[in-house]
């Protein structure tokens, strides 16, 4: 995989509210390039909506996100577009776009590349898609259409990379086969913050991880850290096991807690 | 493009000549067609008068009105993600017809050429504005669609208030025939006073081709994609008021050319809602233009209304949609 170009995102006292509801407040975070982070927490804690705020899709209400320290306010739309690259939770295709053709819209904040054409096959390649380059989008599987999602958010190389739970609705060896792809972009240079329900694939495969709670941030750091029986007792309510086997960290729910 | 699709858009334009010549020979006395067009635009010979101050500004008003209902037709759909959506969703023609009604009902439409124009393409403008505010601030697709909707039900109301208590048989009529639509008896009056619009229309229609082709992929990743703001559907419902609202105040309300055209082209484009919006410009003027060729083909004791030739062409349309859905195949 192509080296990235790299890019570092702050979060500072980042806050949004919604219909006047708070769903995020107070949140400070930092993404690094060759990181794979994570955004957990319970349903409605704020993980899309940090997100959406990252992506440019919502306007933060309160403090503001910097990349490589500038603020993003100074960037037009476009310009802002080509540092992030982003894929909302249920993206469904309106029309019955040929896969190439939905990885080419990937490129809109470029313009129309000279090279266009090559680069869709090369993002294509890079999921392992140019088998079905040429199919309609409704007539892939969910994993297929997943990856051709994915090499939509690789084919203007854009350094940041955001994706809203990637891994649902996938069965496992396509989840596990996209983490992989997550983990080599990441390695490649890319910042990748992910927002993902399954702890055991965050555990495994993310050097960080940010837990949300009603939209303020509770704990972030690395899985081992984060990831302690007594914290996901109090945020999730399930006694949870973290073991290391075979270099590999799996993360077990085990049970629920009695709440009180 | 591929090849087979380039060929495919070759053979349109080539139709639209066909039919514009087919045009200029149609009509309730034949004329010589080569000598008139030599005599040229300033001969006061009979046929060269008919030539080119009747069939001529006739064919080339179907053209554009054609072009500019399928392409905000393309708009439309694009705009909202619905291959169901036609332009007079958000109030275009409705707002347009209002205000021409007022006008014819008040009978003051005809003592200048240009009045009944002009307020109706004031009529679509507001009623565009009126669905835009009522819809409120980052309004989402279907916010917008209801906004229309109700916007819709209130001009139609407002149009049934006044056919109920039209001042005149005469003046009923007048009504009626427009709401129908037609391109009989018009001039280059009213053809250049659509054109600046219904080019102005299409030039911001245009300019948002690469929203309406993000939006494809949904609102949130549009706006990740650099297309976030009120700007872009603005310039989308400006456009079509503009285009569409110029066409209706011309031509009077004319459906199902915004409905199936861009249904037709989409696969021929692979798709793609930008080169959708010039595809369906070129098969809408075709279709019009055809529609308004029988029109004048087809002689009976009233003339017939273009916008009731569109509707029989376009109800076997949905028949076969509905058969090609029960058929296993999407829409």
């Amino acid at each position: 995989m192509r080296e990235s170009k790299k890019l570092e995102v702050s979060c500072l006292k980042l806050g949004l509210a919604r219909q006047h509801r708070e769903v995020l407040r107070g949140i400070n975070a930092t993404f690094k390039p060759y990181e794979l982070t994570a955004v957990v927490g319970p349903n409605g804690a704020g993980k899309s909506s940090l997100l959406n705020c990252l992506a440019g899709v919502l306007a933060p209400t309160a403090g503001q996100i910097e990349f490589d320290g500038r603020p993003v306010q100074c960037l037009s739309a476009t310009q802002r577009a080509r540092f992030c690259a982003y894929l909302p939770q249920a993206e469904t295709p309106a029309w019955r776009l040929e896969a190439a053709d939905l990885v080419a819209l990937g490129l809109l904040p470029w313009g129309q590349p000279a090279d266009s054409a090559a680069r869709v096959t090369h993002a294509l390649k890079l999921v392992d898609g140019l088998q079905f380059a040429r199919r309609p989008v409704t007539q892939l599987s969910g994993g297929e259409l997943r990856r051709v999602q994915i090499a939509r958010l690789l084919v203007g190389e854009a350094p940041l990379l955001v994706a809203d739970e990637p891994t649902a609705a996938l069965d496992i060896r396509h989840q596990l086969q996209l983490m992989q792809t997550f983990r080599k972009l990441a390695d490649a240079g890319h910042t990748v913050v992910l927002a993902l329900h399954d702890l055991s694939l965050a555990a495994r495969f993310c050097d960080r991880i940010l837990l949300l709670q009603d939209g303020r941030l509770l704990a972030q750091g690395a899985p081992e850290d984060v990831f302690s029986p007594a914290l996901i007792g109090d945020v999730y309510g399930v006694r949870c096991e973290l073991r290391r086997c075979g270099g590999v960290l799996e993360f077990v729910a085990v049970d629920l807690l009695e709440r009180p | 493009m591929s090849r087979s699709n380039r060929w495919f858009f070759f053979l349109i334009v080539f139709a639209l000549l066909l039919a514009l010549i087919a045009a200029l020979a149609s009509g309730p006395v034949s004329i010589n067609l080569s000598s008139a067009l030599a005599e040229g635009w300033h001969s006061e010979n009979s046929d060269a008068v008919i030539l080119w101050q009747l069939r001529l500004p006739r064919a080339l008003l179907a053209i554009m009105v054609g072009a500019a209902l399928g392409m905000g037709g393309a708009a439309m759909q694009g705009m909202l993600r619905n291959p169901l959506a036609e332009p007079a969703l958000l109030g275009v023609s409705s707002g347009a017809a209002l205000a021409a009604i007022l006008l014819l009902y008040y009978g003051v439409a005809w003592q200048s050429g240009w009045l009944l124009p002009l307020l109706a393409i004031a009529g679509a403008f507001c009623s565009v504005a009126c669905v835009w505010m009522l819809a409120g601030r980052g309004a989402s697709a279907s916010r917008l669609v209801l906004a229309g909707v109700a916007i819709n039900a209130f001009l139609s109301a407002l149009m049934a208030l006044a056919l109920n208590y039209a001042p005149s048989m005469f003046a009923m009529q007048e009504i009626v025939f427009w709401l129908l639509g037609s391109l009989a008896n018009r001039g280059w009056d009213q053809l250049l006073l659509a054109l600046p619009f219904i080019l102005a229309g299409a030039a911001l229609l245009f300019a948002a081709r690469n929203y309406l082709r993000a939006l494809s992929l949904g609102e949130a990743t549009a706006a990740s994609l650099g297309f976030r703001g009120r700007r872009y559907p603005l310039l989308v419902l400006a456009g079509i008021a503009a285009a569409v609202g110029a066409a209706v105040a011309v031509a009077g309300t004319i459906g199902f050319v915004g409905l199936v055209v861009p249904h037709l082209m989409r696969p021929l484009v692979r798709q793609d809602p930008g080169r959708l919006l010039w595809a369906s410009a070129l098969a809408g003027a075709l279709l019009l233009l055809i529609a308004d060729i029988l029109v004048i083909n087809i002689v009976g004791a009233q003339e017939l209304r273009i916008g009731a030739v569109t509707a029989f062409l376009g109800a076997p349309f949905f028949f076969w949609l509905i058969v090609s859905a029960r058929r296993g195949q999407s829409l």
